[in-house]
């Protein structure tokens, strides 16, 4: 089973200097790092450990990154793709816990949960998606997931180059798509810097509230609930 | 009098039209559309009697309504279009984007490729 490891970074040097050696050392898998288009040394700290980096020459965003690295999966003929943070929040040490799940080949998508470590803000922001949007599945904005061939399929496709985040977006085209997911409670490390990227102010939370309820309300009868 | 200025307009509308199509700065479909929107103005700019009558026809009884509602309907129009056109240019660069990073990793690999076979040799 060939696996790609795909950790889209922005401006993450210090991190991935102390992640990859880390990674390295738990899993066999391929490790892919796509560099959107950082400042600072990412790509040297990618190539002074011996992994592959692709550079964007225009920067995309987390989604596009991440969607970068399943279409080279795709191109290079992986049967599994597993997508991480780079800022160390999901620890290399749980990877073959979600992977064992996958090899099982039961679902489609893995996600790996960590619902506690969200405020109540976020949760009710979840709340509220879930209930428009009728997806049965705890944690909405989990990139810690691993995806099946079919599922890279589905994401590499045209249809989802147009999302802007791995979460309600990339879950509804994956249940309209009629593919399976499910979902592992796995162990988090709380954020280093204690900030999220994403989410980094008030117009950035509002932009994306207001982006994911649109998408929410016009995926309304559009998939097959779950 | 109106009538007289939205003449020049329309008028000024297509030379310039036409001049920036002849430029090669204004693409295929956009420039169509232009063309219109300027032979529409010197139509009804010449037999405003038009939007008298398709006002009577559609029982509307002040004709300036008809107008007005039609041309700003047009402008939202034209505006969804042209979001509809930019988000498929967004899709169309950011799969452009993915590819290059994708080709030029590829590149360097069969080069530090070459490289070594090079170093046996």
């Amino acid at each position: 089973m060939k696996t790609l490891i795909v950790i889209p970074a922005f401006n993450e040097a210090d991190n991935l200097a102390q992640l990859l050696p880390q990674l390295c050392a738990a899993v066999t898998a391929d490790i892919l790092v796509v560099d959107d288009f950082s400042s600072d040394d990412t790509v040297q700290v990618v190539k002074n450990q011996g992994l592959t980096c692709l550079r964007l020459p225009i920067q995309l965003g987390a989604w596009g990154a991440t969607q970068t690295g399943i279409r080279y999966a795709k191109r290079h003929g992986y049967d599994f793709v597993l997508t991480m943070d780079a800022d160390g929040q999901h620890l290399p040490e749980e990877i073959n816990h979600l992977l064992d799940a996958a090899f099982r080949n039961q679902f489609d998508v893995i996600i790996g949960t960590c619902p506690q470590r969200v405020s109540r803000l976020k949760k009710m922001a979840w709340r509220l998606f879930k209930i428009i949007s009728r997806i049965r599945i705890e944690d909405l904005t989990s990139g810690f997931r691993i995806y099946n061939q079919q599922a890279i399929q589905v994401l590499a496709d045209k249809a989802a180059s147009l999302l802007d985040y791995q979460d309600v977006g990339v879950l509804l085209l994956l249940l309209r798509s009629d593919l399976k997911i499910h979902e592992i409670p796995v162990k988090m490390s709380l954020r280093q810097d204690g900030k999220s990227r994403v989410f980094s102010s008030w117009l950035v939370v509002f932009k994306y509230m207001l982006q994911t309820t649109t998408l929410c309300i016009a995926n309304i009868g559009a998939k097959k609930s779950q | 009098m109106t009538t007289l200025t939205i003449f020049i307009i329309g008028a000024l509308l297509s030379i310039s039209i036409l001049y920036l199509v002849r430029k090669g700065k204004l693409h295929g479909p956009y420039a169509t559309w232009w063309l219109m929107v300027a032979v529409f103005a010197i139509v009804l700019s010449s037999f405003p009697k038009i939007i008298d009558w398709v006002a009577v026809q559609v029982g509307i009884t002040y004709p300036p309504t008809l107008l007005l509602v039609v041309s700003i309907s047009f402008i939202l129009i034209r505006m969804l279009t042209m979001d509809l056109a930019l988000s498929r240019k967004e899709q169309k660069i950011r799969r452009l984007t993915q590819r290059i990073a994708m080709l030029e990793a590829g590149l360097e690999q069969a080069e530090s490729d070459g490289v070594d076979s090079n170093k046996q040799n």
